[in-house]
């Protein structure tokens, strides 16, 4: 229902957004991956008729939105990155405003409201100011405002950052709910994996502006489907071990954390009669070692070559 | 654009502090400032120098006293001094032979208006002097003429204007001031649009429904609003309550109460056009309005200004226009034909400013 072609943005050093064709079709719950700065929010910035593109064309149900914002303004909410709430009101009077904005008014303005409020867990305390709320409860507010004129289409913005685990539960279950009970068009911009491997049908990732692979979740863990995750533990950090490691022959990529190390190896090397040699020339104690087929967040680290969190 | 405005007023509710302090201090400033000179003419003491003769000092009083703004009395030094040390009036006048000194307790726009005015008398008296000498004689001719103070003050001028200059300080502060602390009423409400861009509100509305010209006309309708309803309450209040005479055209002082408060949200307007981090704005609203209240007029009258720069300034400020129509109706009992030219300055300086203004944020958004 909702694509766009080729989709460009141009600032006046970086290429944002670079000729990004994405599909979401009815009822589908998609998730956009990237690290900071791939372009994410710009996307979403021009799907949203907030930002023109530079080139390419975002289109709705076939109809292309740049000339004719009307329809998509009235079908799509968007949960931006950025709490954007007027603190000083409270929920209720966010809500409000919101409401009226698309023409919401008397009793079936108030009717939402308390739909939208019972949503996100805040009905009881819609009296309360915005700047009084913790930072979950803003972001719970923030995505209860993008759905106040119950949009066909709910883009979120990476809406769970900064957020308590409890809240982060309950903003998800609220949008699994949303997507499938209601048949809500779903597209969910996350850093966080698990978020996006519970939520989504499809996901888009991003890098540098482009879209660097797509695909249902299990296409995408097929592109390492020839390969696995060796997680092993040391005593404690060795860093000239650690490069000396991920030089092994074989070795596709290597990340080092504080006292462990993540290969990724084509399915069969025989990497452990070396690990344990150059251990010893160390002196390093091996505590641990873990085999692991590659989850999404491998797939994410062998195309791009970062992680998605810094 | 309903939700729009109706949600500025939600906030106003919220978070009325910035413009009750605004209006309050219009009431206090005038309140206080203009309680020293009640109701008649100001009492001005005045001691006379030890190289005069109590005569001559009597001779200078009579002469003085032909002005109906203020009401000089002689008195010994202490005791003009302690009147201005206690702070019963703001300033005393010490008497030289040929000359004159101001002895000032504490700032009162009516300094200017006092000085300006013995400066006047005393030219002329030494001008008859001077023409004493070589035309003897003269004085005595002059001596009648110059004993019908109301006469001299219409002949010599020294702006040279056709009108006599009324200065009616209750009504110079009262305007002054209030013009001038509506301009942070009005500008700060306009701040908001700058502040919702920034937190990201501006763009929810943008991708609503709600056209951005409905976004726009919610801001200023309320920012006009509450600047308008601002000096309309404070005319209101200082009329009924404080028994000011504002002349008898009431209607036509809110009329032009309603065009300045266009041209000032007009202008607010480019400003933030032009000037788009809260942070700067902060300091240059308040640069703006103090400037603007200084050269045009607000802290005391634009007719004691006689630097040619400030005055061709002073024309390109709405703030002038304002008062000059306020003043040209409640001192000198002017209709709206007198005012018609100030307020279509007034109206048409705003057009300008929205028409930039409005040109500006487009282009800006545009790139
Ligand atoms: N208004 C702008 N002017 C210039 N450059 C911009 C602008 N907005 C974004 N960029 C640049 O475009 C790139 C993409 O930014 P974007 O915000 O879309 O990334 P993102 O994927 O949302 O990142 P994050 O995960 O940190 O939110 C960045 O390099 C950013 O600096
Ligand atoms: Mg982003």
């Amino acid at each position: 229902m909702l694509e766009t072609q080729q989709l460009t943005k141009k600032f006046k050093d970086t290429i944002a957004v670079d000729d990004v064709s994405l599909v979401l079709r009815q009822g589908e719950s998609v998730g956009l991956l990237g690290p900071n700065g791939a372009g994410k929010s710009t996307a979403i910035a021009m799907i949203s008729t907030l930002m023109k593109p530079s080139s390419g064309d975002v289109k709705l149900n076939g109809k292309s939105v740049l000339k004719k914002p009307g329809e998509m303004r009235r079908v799509l909410g968007v949960v931006p990155q950025k709490i954007a709430l007027y603190e000083e009101l409270s929920a209720y009077e966010n809500l409000k405003f919101f409401g009226r904005l698309y023409g919401l008014s008397g009793n079936e303005l108030e009717q939402r409201i308390d739909y939208v409020l019972e949503l996100v867990g805040l009905a009881d305390r819609k009296k309360e100011l915005v700047k009084n709320y913790s930072g979950g409860m803003q972001r719970r507010v923030n995505l209860a405002a993008a759905m106040m004129h119950e949009p066909e289409v709910l883009i979120m913005d990476e809406p769970t950052v900064g957020i308590d685990p409890q809240s982060r539960n309950h903003l998800l279950e609220t949008i699994r709910k949303l997507n499938q009970d209601e048949g809500m068009t779903v597209l969910y911009t996350s850093h966080y994996m698990e978020e996006v491997e519970k939520l989504c049908d499809r996901v888009y990732i991003m890098d540098h502006g482009k879209v660097i692979a797509e695909g249902t979740k299990e296409e995408l863990k097929a592109i390492l489907s020839d390969q696995e995750t060796v997680l092993i533990d040391f005593d404690q950090n060795y860093p000239e071990l650690f490069t000396k490691l991920s030089e092994i022959e074989g070795v596709q990529q290597a990340t080092a954390e504080e006292h462990s190390l993540k290969l990724i190896i084509p399915k069969g090397t025989r990497l452990l009669a070396a690990l344990f040699h150059e251990a010893e020339r160390y002196g390093a104690q091996v505590v641990n070692v873990n085999v692991q087929t590659p989850t999404l967040e491998d797939v994410f680290l062998r195309l791009t070559g970062r992680k998605l969190r810094d | 654009m309903k939700a729009v405005f109706l949600l500025q007023w939600r906030r106003f509710y919220r978070k009325p502090l910035l413009v009750l302090a605004m209006f309050g201090l219009t009431v206090i400033f005038v309140s206080v400032t203009a309680a020293g000179g009640q109701s008649g003419p100001q009492m001005i003491p005045v001691y006379a120098d030890k190289s005069m003769n109590n005569q001559q000092a009597q001779t200078w009083i009579e002469r003085l006293n032909g002005g109906e703004q203020f009401q000089f009395e002689l008195m010994s030094e202490s005791e003009a001094r302690s009147y201005v040390a206690e702070g019963d009036v703001s300033q005393a006048v010490n008497l030289l032979e040929a000359d004159y000194r101001l002895l000032v307790g504490r700032e009162d726009p009516a300094r200017f208006a006092l000085d300006s005015f013995l400066r006047r008398i005393y030219s002329e008296e030494l001008r008859l002097e001077n023409a004493e000498q070589t035309t003897p004689g003269i004085r005595s001719e002059m001596e009648s003429a110059l004993s019908e103070p109301a006469l001299t003050l219409s002949v010599e001028s020294l702006q040279g204007e056709e009108d006599s200059f009324q200065y009616n300080g209750q009504l110079q502060l009262l305007f002054g001031m209030t013009l001038f602390f509506v301009i942070y009423t009005i500008m700060f409400s306009l701040v908001r649009i700058v502040d919702e861009k920034r937190t990201g509100t501006w763009s929810r509305m943008i991708i609503s429904p709600v056209r951005k010209w409905q976004m726009y006309l919610g801001h200023l309708g309320y920012s006009f609003l509450i600047g308008f309803s601002q000096i309309t309450l404070i005319f209101l209040l200082f009329r009924f309550a404080f028994g000011f005479e504002l002349g008898d055209r009431f209607w036509l002082l809110i009329a032009i109460a309603a065009c300045y408060t266009f041209s000032i949200v007009a202008l607010g307007l480019l400003i933030i056009s032009l000037i788009t981090k809260p942070q700067q704005l902060g300091a240059v609203i308040p640069i703006v309005a103090t400037g603007m209240a200084m050269v045009g007029g607000a802290f005391w009258p634009i007719e004691l200004v006689t630097n040619e720069i400030l005055l061709a300034v002073s024309k390109a400020l709405p703030i002038t226009y304002g008062l000059q129509a306020l003043t040209s109706v409640a001192v000198y009992g002017n209709g709206l034909q007198a005012v018609a030219i100030p307020l279509l300055l007034l109206l048409g300086f705003g057009s300008i400013c929205m028409a930039i203004a409005i040109r500006l944020m487009e282009w800006r958004s545009a790139s």
